[in-house]
This record gives C-alpha cells, structure tokens and sequence, in this order.
C-alpha cells in the first residue's frame, strides 16, 4: 500500500465490526477542502480508483474517488415511455392515449415485464417526446423502482464516466435510515449486474462529517426530497436520534411555482414557445402546441424554472416571516427563459422561511393540502434541538459546538446566519452554538459525495471493502456486518 | 529546443513545434492502413485493405496503430533525435477516462522517452488560442461535439456536454442522400468525404433551407474516376443538419439550443461571460455559412444576452478555427514548460502514471 504522511488528529472506531479497524481522517483533507476546486485532493490506495455514487432524491451524483467534484451530475428523474403506449396511440386514435395516461403500472417491475423506454440525463430528459412520463424512482427516501436506480448507474456508468464498472471498487452514499433489505438490494444489484470487484455502503451523515474532518458532529442534511438531521458519533449515526422532515428542495419549488402561479406568472416551459423573425430586426415568440405531452413532462419543465428562480433569488429572512413586515420589500428581477421579465418580492423570504416555520405553508394557495397530510412537521431548529435531547447528555456539548449544513438546500443565502441565531434562542444558556457551512456553495450541494471521494482514496480504508469473494461467500445478507 | 504540442484528432494529427502564431506544421489524417509484418508480397487475391482508426471519437483506442504514428511523427516528421526527446504537450477531449490518460503519459515516457509531458483539455486551448481564460466552446470535430462552459481556465464539468456526433455523421448523410439521387454512380466514403468539404453549405435560416427544397441550384462535379455527379439540395441538408439534429435520425435539439441549455445551467453570475465568449472551433465548424447560420439562430434567442462569437485576433492565422486547440496548445507550452508545472521524468519514475492526474488538470 502506498504510504502517505498524513498528521493523524483523531481515529475513528467502527465498533460492531470483529476485528479491530481503525480509520483514520486527518486536518489535512480539511484544510484542502477550502482551496479552489482546482486542486485535488490527496490520492490513495492502489492505481485502480475507485468510483464514489451519492443517489440522492434530486440529484444523482458520481465521479472517481480523490477527485474534489463529481463529474457526472444528472437529474435522478427519468424519462419513460411506455411502449404500450406508443402502440395505442398508432393504432387507433389519441383517445386511448389518454387512457393509457391514466393507468398505474406496477412498481416493482420484477412482477410485471412492461416494456417501457427510459431516459435518462439532462441531455435525454430535455428533449420533450410524446407520452414521455417522468418518473422518480424514491419515493420517502427508499428506493421503490429498481429498474430506474439500474438504468441511472448504468449511464453514469457507460455514458458519463466512460468506465466499465468490473474494474473499479464503488463506493455507494446511502440514506441514515436505509433498510437492510434495501442495502441487500443494492448489493445484490451491484454485484449481479455490473460485476463490480468491491462495494461498500456508507451512510450521508458520516460521508459529510469526514467532508469536514470530523468525527462527531451533527449534520443537517437539507437535500432534494428531504432534510435529515442526523447526529454523527465517532463515526457512528445514532439511530434513535435520527429525525427527518419532508420538507426539503422539491418542496420549497412546490411552494414558490404555486405562489407565483396565484400573482398571475405563468411559466412556459422551454419546448412551449419559440422565436421567429417577422421582420429584420424584430422578434416574437410563438407558442408551439404539442398535444401529446404529458402533464407530469410539463410539470417536470416548470419545476426546473421555478427551481432555478429559487435558488437565484432566495435569501432565508434574519427573523421570522411576517406579512405585513415584508410587504413593502424591494424587488428582485428575474428573466425567465421566454423573455419576461418578473419581479419577485415577498417570496424571496416567504419560501426559504417555510423551513423554519412549516405552518406558513398554508398561506400558500394551492399548498393547502399539505397542512392536513403532515400536521406535525417540525422547523429546522426544532429539528436539531429535538434531536440533540434524544442524545446522551455527555455529547450534547460536542454536537452543538459542530453542527454541519450539508445538501443543496443549504446553499441558499443566509440560512446558517438564520439557523445560528434561532439556535442561540432555543438552546440550553451554557451550550456553545457553532454551525459550519462547508465550503462554498457547490461544495455544500456535494459535500457527501466529497466525503465519499475522500473516504475511498484513504490508505487505511481499502481493507474495508465489501469484496466480490466475499459476497460470493456469504450472500448480501453479509453486507449488515461489512458496512455497519 | 521548442516543446512539441500534438492534438490528434479523429480525422487530423496536428503536430508541430510550439512557436506561437503559427499553424501547425505538421498536419496529417490519422487514418492508417495495416502493412504484411515480414514484407514478402502476399498473392493480389489475398491483399485487403485495411485502415486502422487508433483514435475513435476523440479517444485513443488502438494503442499499437498509436505509437506507430507518434513514431512517425516525432521522428520522421519533427525530426526529433534518438536520445535527444524533448517535451511534449497533448490535447485531450472532454470526459476522457483516467485510464487513456495514464496510458499516454506511459507511452510517452516508456517507449519514446520524453523530457516532459503535459495534458490539457481542447476546450480551454481553443479559448486560449483567441485570447481569452473564460467563455463557452463549442468544438465540432469529426467524431464528437464538445460543447464546454470555462471559467478562468477551468471547465466546468458538471455543465458540459459532449455528444457522440460529428463530421463522420455528415459524411454518411451525405453519402446517403447522394446515392439516392445519383443510383447509378459508384460513391466511395472518401470522396464523399471530399465533397463535403468543397460543397457543403449552410442556408441563413430555416425558411431559406424550406425553400431550397422547392428549388436549388444544381452542380455537376467529376470524381477522380471519371464520373460525374449532380449535387443539389444535399450541399444545404448537410450544412442543416447540426441545426436540426432531426434530420440525422437523432432527436436533440440543435447546436445552438444546446449552446443555451449549457450555459443557462451554470449560476447566472457568469452567463453574461460565458454567452458573450463564444469559440466555434473545429473541422466541421468550417463549413460555409456556419458562422453566420450560428449567429443568427443565437439571436433568436429569448433572453436579453445571446450567444455572440468572439473574433480571433488579427495575428493569428487565417484557418485558426481548424486548428485553435493545436494554437492554444503552443501558447500553454511557453507557459508550462518554463515554469515547471510539467511531468518530468523524474516525477513520472517516483509515482507512476497517476502523477498525470495531479499535475495536469
């Protein structure tokens, strides 16, 4: 094994394993993680390297271990058409296609072979096609449909990273609360089909805290689908403190689409309009009509604009949202991609604001539903308090001094300023509160793929692998005992 | 002596000295063609043709048929000396696997023996070669199209996209509908390869290339056997479709739509930089009337900043666009290999071939 001289500051134990492993992080790695994105980080282990996935709800992130970013970021959806559908449709008239619409195909596509077209990438999922549905393959953080998770590794895998997946060892980023049947799953998928020569399943929470170099530590996770608070011991997540709130990305995009829906803005997506030269020098845009577009490809578009609009001009509130307080508040221009331009006021603050307050959901019009679905949905800082109280008091001082923001959401502008302050007021007096933000912005949305990156290229890690032998040996169910 | 700089195409091997301003002088079709080992001439009955292809849609595939051609490059046509290499610089496309990475660094230094070895990305040569470290370049080469956002000298990967078509796709398309309207002419690849290069053209617009379709001027052209063929509408099908990847059989939007979905997914901060740098480069970014086609559908564009190509300097040569990566790669090396920010032998003989992914980004 190569050696590399690195100034050791703390050991991690994985407790429930046999044999005495002990994993190293060091300062070192954290202190590369500030640098810009140009540099990479230190290499280690054997000449193959290894090649780190974060599938998350949103996002799915992949690229080659040691690396500082991902090279291959794809959306998790994908495009699926039906082949059933296309030979309705041919054969008699569009009537049956919507019928066909409306149909529910089984999840779980071991039990029933439709033969459906999938798209996968930005590049494929841009392009609009007839009776192209968008599909997600999680649904509460659990995978549900197996064939998608197949055909996104697979084009990470053959399209993005250009690599035969039998060569390189995989590192997978896992959810804190991933079933055991979900793990064999992946598993099982991962040696059957892609022949992979090792794998191992790492939960988010631990990935982040090495991506900040440290050993306990409570990540908050606002990711896509969902914010996780999740507090990391020596390396180890406590389960039982484990707390999580839908309230995440997809749902912020919800809210600020059906807000500006009611002020009137219409967002046409990209494939609706287009500009034709009536004369030199002037333009107009014409509508195009495409009657065979599905409503969830339209919802799919609009939501990449409203998404966008989002993260542009967002900025978490310095104190709680009030409607009369903000009603005056200057506005920020924004151009959609057909040319208008539109002003956004209130809803800078209102949206980001529904993470510390979810109860200000149901001023949204059109949000009304949630409030009766999920009464008990808890803001960010009650989130954190809550789960710190289910800890042992001994750590509850370590955790609040090194609470960590991690995922996309928590890019957004001044939300660790927010978060600081209303943990200050609700915490305990003698509890010193400190959150980080790790990194910049694009650092903060990989920061568990960047763990991830890290974790593999470590010399003392390779003895760790779940190997092929090793699952030829004792089946998945021996994946519990590797990857604690 | 001068650092030598190579941008082996799929088509073209570019190769030369690194004296900036100046075109290549070496530029040669990668295309080679199998000789018998031992010499003896085989019976004519049993003698096939066969052409190798080492460099597939921009990536290195046959190694063997490589070091042939760097042998004769190198050697023969750069005379360089037996004992006496000195440094090298590659050019390499988007995406390219770190294992095709580290073979060449390991040819370099094991079988020709190189001073100093250095790789860098065409997209951020192509924009060096204009002037500029920040911009958009859209390189449409013969077996790929790289379309790349660059922000002070850093592609932005997550943005970036490469497609699988190129030059290739438009010979066979041309080659296609040529047979259909000329059935009874014998139509090799190679000269339809020709042809493309002297006929294709591209309409001003949309509605001018619906109007070719009614009628269009007709040219007769003689192959190099004595046939002769008319060419009409399949000059304009050709130059279209990159605009209308349709027409391929493809379904993806056109180049120019590709361009802003590119871009519009980098943070908005750097979109007015990125759109207002643009480089077309590469072989088939030549066809006549591309530019103009390219400028004018990027002013189609809804939002308030559009697309807008950047002028190449006055010093450089005329057909820069053909050969930016080879310019911007000249440019790098008088930077690079004085400063030694390159792969010495000596680092190459500590590490191994992975040094190349920390030294050269």
């Amino acid at each position: 094994m190569p050696k590399h001289s690195l100034t050791l500051e703390k050991a991690l134990n994985f407790e429930n394993l046999g044999f005495s492993s002990v994993l190293c992080t060091s300062s070192y790695t954290s202190h590369l993680i500030l640098e810009p994105s140009k540099s990479v980080i230190m290499y280690g282990g054997d000449e193959v390297s290894a090649v780190v996935i974060d599938l998350g709800a949103h996002t799915c992130k992949a690229g080659y271990a040691g690396e500082d970013a991902p090279k291959a970021v794809f959306p998790s959806v994908v495009g699926s058409i039906d082949q059933m559908d296309v030979d309705d449709a041919v054969k008699s008239d569009s009537g049956s296609a919507l019928d066909s619409k409306t149909v529910v195909r089984p999840f779980d596509s071991d039990k029933n072979k439709t033969k459906r077209k999938l798209y996968v990438g930005s590049q494929a999922l841009g392009y609009r096609r007839d009776h192209m549905e968008v599909l997600s393959p999680i649904k509460d953080g659990a995978i549900i449909d197996w064939d998608i998770v197949d055909s996104i590794w697979d084009h990470a895998f053959r399209e993005r990273l250009l690599i035969d997946p039998k060569e390189h060892p995989m590192l997978l980023a896992e959810p804190s609360s991933n079933t055991q049947q979900q793990r064999e799953r992946t598993a099982e998928l991962m040696f059957e089909r892609y022949k992979v020569p090792a794998l191992f399943l790492a939960k988010n929470a631990v990935l982040t805290s090495f991506a900040s170099g440290r050993a306990t530590s409570l990540v908050v996770d606002c990711g896509g689908g969902s914010t996780t608070v999740s507090p990391v011991h020596d390396g180890y997540v406590l389960q039982k403190a484990l707390s999580t709130s839908p309230i995440g990305g997809e749902f912020l995009t919800e809210c600020m689409m059906k807000s500006l829906e009611s002020k009137g803005i219409f967002m046409r997506p990209r494939y609706s309009f287009k500009r034709k030269e009536i004369r030199p020098g002037e333009f107009q845009t014409v509508d195009t009509d495409f009657p065979n577009t599905t409503e969830s490809y339209k919802l799919y578009c609009q939501r990449l604009i409203a998404s966008d609009i989002k993260e542009c001009v967002c900025r978490a509130p310095d104190t709680p949202y009030d409607e009369s307080a903000y009603a005056n508040v200057p506005t920020t221009p924004y151009e959609l991609p057909d040319g208008q331009t539109i002003e956004v006021g209130a809803d800078r603050f209102k949206i980001p604001d529904v993470l510390f307050s979810p109860s200000l959901v149901q001023t949204i019009p059109g949000m009304e539903s949630f409030s009766d679905s999920a009464p008990s949905v808890r803001g960010l800082p009650q989130m954190v308090i809550e789960s710190i109280n289910k800890c042992d008091v001994d750590i509850r001082r370590e955790l609040f001094s090194s609470i960590l923001l991690a995922g996309g959401t928590a890019s957004m502008q001044q939300l660790k300023e927010r978060l600081e302050k209303d943990l200050l007021e609700e915490s305990p007096q003698t509890a010193r509160v400190k959150v980080l933000a790790i990194g910049n912005s694009t650092e903060r949305r990989f920061s568990v793929w960047i763990g991830g990156s890290i974790l593999a290229s470590l010399g003392s890690f390779q003895q760790m692998w779940f190997s092929k032998a090793e699952y030829e040996e004792h089946g998945a169910s021996y994946i519990q005992r590797k990857c604690p | 002596m001068e650092a030598v700089v190579v941008d082996a195409g799929s088509k073209l091997l570019k190769a030369g000295f690194a004296v900036p301003d100046q075109a290549p002088t070496m530029i040669i079709p990668t295309r080679m063609k199998r000789m018998p080992e031992d010499g003896a001439m085989p019976s004519s009955s049993a003698f096939e043709d066969i052409t190798v292809d080492p460099v597939v849609r921009g990536f290195i595939r046959d190694w063997e048929a490589m070091e042939d051609l760097f042998h004769h490059v190198l050697y023969t046509g750069l005379e360089w000396e037996v004992g006496n290499e000195g440094q090298i610089l590659f050019t390499e496309p988007l995406s390219t696997p770190k294992a095709v990475r580290e073979q060449l660094v390991q040819m370099m230094f094991e079988t020709f023996n190189v001073s100093g070895f250095y790789a860098s990305e065409q997209a951020v040569l192509s924009l060096y070669a204009v002037g500029r470290i920040s911009g958009c370049t859209v390189d449409i080469g013969h077996g790929k199209i790289d379309i790349a956002p660059v922000s002070e000298g850093a592609v932005q990967h997550i943005a970036s996209k490469r497609f699988d078509i190129g030059g290739i796709e438009l010979t066979n398309l041309l080659a296609q509908e040529l047979r259909k309207s000329n059935p009874h002419v014998n139509l090799s690849l190679s000269d339809v390869e020709d042809i493309k290069e002297q006929y294709a053209c591209c309409a001003e617009d949309q509605d001018a290339f619906e109007k070719t379709g009614k009628s269009c001027q007709k040219e007769q052209h003689t192959l190099p056997d004595g046939q002769v063929i008319t060419i009409a509408r399949e000059r304009y099908t050709v130059g279209e479709a990159l605009f209308q990847p349709l027409i391929l059989g493809l379904e993806e939007h056109g180049i120019v739509e590709q361009l802003i979905r590119c871009i519009s997914s980098v943070s908005s901060d750097n979109h007015r930089q990125l759109m207002e740098n643009t480089v077309l480069c590469g072989g088939t970014a030549s066809i006549t009337g591309f530019e103009e086609r390219f400028q004018k559908e990027a002013n189609l564009c809804s939002s308030a900043i559009c697309p807008s190509l950047v002028k190449p300097p006055e010093y450089m040569p005329e057909n820069l666009s053909k050969n930016s990566a080879w310019m911007g790669g000249a440019i790098l090396a008088k930077v690079v290999f004085p400063q030694n920010q390159h792969v010495t032998k000596a680092d190459y003989d500590e590490t191994g071939p992975s040094i190349v992914h920390r030294k050269c980004f």
